[in-house]
């Protein structure tokens, strides 16, 4: 904790530090020139990356590997500031209607619903996508076109993918349904062995998305943008289904685990036999930590699992844009995302498109041991369907609560 | 009572420079949330009425959820004042030489509620302590057969919570004005044929009756406002009206902040409401009292 306080106010002095004086790369119009003449500015300067803290094992990652390779590679000092995206957007927008023109921030992480608020206030900086190499090269740009149904134009660069999956432990025996259609049948088998966090939780809201592509009839038809006639003509049929299932939840379908971290430790004593996450090594991570039997697995429904992209985009005002064009280039390099592949470093999934690597890295990152709990890179690439867009996902929490919970 | 009051206001003065600032504080912060829930001072652009967040409040889901607040405030209250006063009774009557002994029951005062939370977690979930207990002992022949103590809709947990952190807040108010209390009038009373139960309303009661009554409207207000264990242990629907806010508030979309800030000025409002009618309550039973 006093580390960490250390950092963050080391990190405010060096912003002051950066702020007042050294050559001045700002004012440059990288989106004219070539991605060398950024990386040749880049040089000697300090890189400010915003992003959530929450996880030691990210952090570490950032620390040592990402910051040591572009000191190393690029003379780029990288000072990582731990903020929730909810946050820092605030402070980017707050910096953005005070007119501010040097922003204190550099590169973020960002995705989802903060990307699109961003992107609405013209807060970011771009399109900038195009100018970086690695992304011309290795990045399947059908699949990174869309950030949560919202038109990425290249205003932010893939960083890694998430997927969503669920998991069990064979050895209690239960078995797994393998469909929504079959999960109706297995909860109300097994009464008091299903939940889901309850919405808006992050995971909880992504799987009533599942089960709303499911029960009408799959995501094509909401790839179009937001149609609200559409969502109330199928949305009744979602809450028709989770009303079906809720007697037969945990506690009666009276309670739902506030947070994924609470279904976790109901899974993890037992209480429920099947448990979800919205990151695919999760149920591996767990093993590893020693919370989760060795037996558990994780499994993917017949109906698809929603995967998505998480991005690094750069603010409008950053005073840095050309040491962040060089990092977030860095980033989707096949090196980078290897390193961010292996579970011992932080094991989430390329943001790159494997397939257009040469076939010696190719293979190397088919080696890589995801542990026996993960599922296969082809399995879960078969069953990926995308996000759809971010109103549909306030529409669904805001329709659950009022349809399901009361 | 002029120069009582004289005497407050001379008080009240001495005091004004840490006063002032509270009060500016307090008051400000106040009445920005009352403002803020009748859709001014806003930092977005709020479309809604000016009643119009009260006007959700009468959702059949947030009047449940003020019921389920009271009833879980009540029924803590009730019961860690009730029990706490007879316990700090019989440990005032035990001999001398246990007295170091029963300072266990001051553990829990050292506990912040959020362990207490968690106490109540390990051991009354169906996969917790008291459940393997009962499962080892053959009483329940499965662990999810064990009856739904936590997370049931009824608020079991909390009132579980909550009287173990406040029994002891009980027992240590009424414990001390018993030490005060003149043990003779207790042989008196016995030697004219008193039993145990009429020493005890008659004599014992009456002497604790204020500090009990403080305690309950302290314990009360506490339980019906406070967070950290209905953010453990609280139901999702109804959930208390202190999660309700939260969520209002930092969970949903921006327009839902005046709903919060209705809440927040309703349960203040209430509180004072409650403060006022039982003092009152408590005179006039005192008053009928003396009257006997």
């Amino acid at each position: 904790m006093a580390r960490r306080l250390l950092t963050a106010v080391f990190a405010v002095l060096l912003i002051c530090m950066a702020g007042c004086g050294g050559p001045d790369i700002a004012d440059e119009d990288w989106l004219e020139k070539d991605f060398s003449a950024a990386r040749a500015a880049a040089e000697g300067s300090t890189v400010r990356f915003y992003m959530w803290g929450g996880s030691a094992q990210i952090n570490e990652w950032v620390d040592t590997y990402l910051a040591g390779e572009v000191r190393e590679k690029y003379g780029i000092t990288l000072v990582r500031v731990p903020m929730d995206a909810s946050v820092f957007v605030n402070k980017l927008l707050t910096e953005k209607a005070a007119g501010r023109e040097k922003g204190t921030i550099d590169l973020l992480w960002i995705n989802g619903e903060n990307f699109k608020a961003c992107r609405e206030a013209e807060a970011l900086f771009g399109p900038y996508a195009e100018k970086l190499p690695n992304y011309n090269q290795y990045v399947d740009k059908e699949l990174a076109a869309y950030d949560f149904g919202f038109p990425v134009d290249g205003y932010e660069t893939p960083y890694g993918k998430a997927q969503f999956v669920f998991e069990f432990d064979p050895e209690r025996d239960n078995g797994r349904p393998g469909s929504f259609a079959e999960l109706e049948q297995w909860v109300k088998e097994h009464p008091g062995k299903f939940t889901y966090p309850q919405p808006p939780d992050f995971t909880g809201s992504a799987f009533i998305r599942q089960a709303f592509y499911a029960v009408t009839g799959g995501v094509d038809q909401y790839l179009k943008g937001w149609d609200q006639d559409l969502f109330e003509r199928n949305a009744p049929k979602l809450w028709e289904y989770l009303n079906r299932l809720e007697p037969y939840l945990w506690q009666g379908g009276q309670s739902y685990p506030k947070d994924v971290a609470a279904l976790d430790t109901l899974f993890a004593r037992g209480e429920v036999d099947i448990n979800m996450s919205y990151h695919p090594m999760h149920a591996q991570n767990k093993i590893m930590e020693g919370l989760y039997p060795e037996s558990v697995r994780t499994f993917v429904m017949k109906e698809g699992a929603i995967f998505n992209l998480h991005f690094n985009a750069i603010p409008f005002n950053a005073s840095n844009k050309a040491g962040a064009m060089v990092v977030a280039n860095f980033l989707m390099s096949p090196e980078a995302q290897f390193s961010k592949l292996r579970p011992e470093n932080w094991g989430d999934f390329p943001g790159i498109d494997v397939s257009r690597l040469s076939q010696e890295q190719r293979e190397a990152f088919e080696k890589v041991d995801l542990g026996e709990a993960t599922l296969g890179a082809e399995v879960l690439s078969n069953a990926a369907v995308p996000e759809v867009a971010a109103e549909y996902v306030e529409a669904l929490e805001k329709g659950w609560e009022e349809n399901v919970l009361r | 009572m002029s120069c009582a009051s004289a005497g407050a206001g001379r008080t009240l003065f001495k005091l004004s420079p840490l006063l002032l600032p509270l009060i500016v504080l307090f008051a400000g912060g106040l009445a920005l949330a009352a403002a803020q829930s009748f859709g001014f001072f806003l930092p977005f652009p709020y479309e809604g009425g000016t009643l119009d967040a009260y006007r959700k409040l009468l959702e059949p889901h947030y009047l449940a959820s003020a019921g389920l607040s009271f009833f879980v405030a009540l029924t803590s209250a009730v019961i860690s004042v009730a029990v706490g006063a007879v316990v700090a009774y019989l440990i005032w009557r035990l001999p001398d030489r246990f007295e170091r002994a029963v300072v266990i029951y001051k553990v829990p005062l050292i506990l912040p509620h959020i362990a207490v939370a968690f106490i109540v977690l390990v051991f009354w979930s169906k996969s917790g302590v008291i459940s393997s207990i009962g499962y080892h002992l053959g009483l329940v022949e499965t662990v999810s057969e064990f009856p739904s103590v936590l997370f049931s809709g009824n608020g079991f947990g909390m009132i579980l919570a909550y009287i173990y952190k406040e029994i002891p807040f009980t027992i240590l108010l009424t414990y001390a004005v018993l030490k005060r209390m003149n043990p003779q009038q207790i042989q008196t009373a016995r030697m004219l044929g008193a039993g145990e139960g009429r020493v005890f309303t008659r004599i014992v009661l009456p002497h604790m009756a204020r500090t009990l009554h403080t305690a309950f409207i302290i314990l009360f207000l506490y339980s019906f406002g406070a967070f950290d264990i209905p953010f453990l242990l609280g139901e999702s629907s109804p959930g208390m009206l202190s999660i309700e806010a939260y969520n209002l508030y930092f969970r949903r979309e921006l327009a839902d902040r005046p709903a919060a800030m209705a809440i927040l000025t309703c349960m203040f409002l209430f509180s004072l409401g409650f403060i006022w009618l039982y003092t009152r309550v408590a005179a006039s039973m005192k008053s009928r009292e003396r009257k006997l």
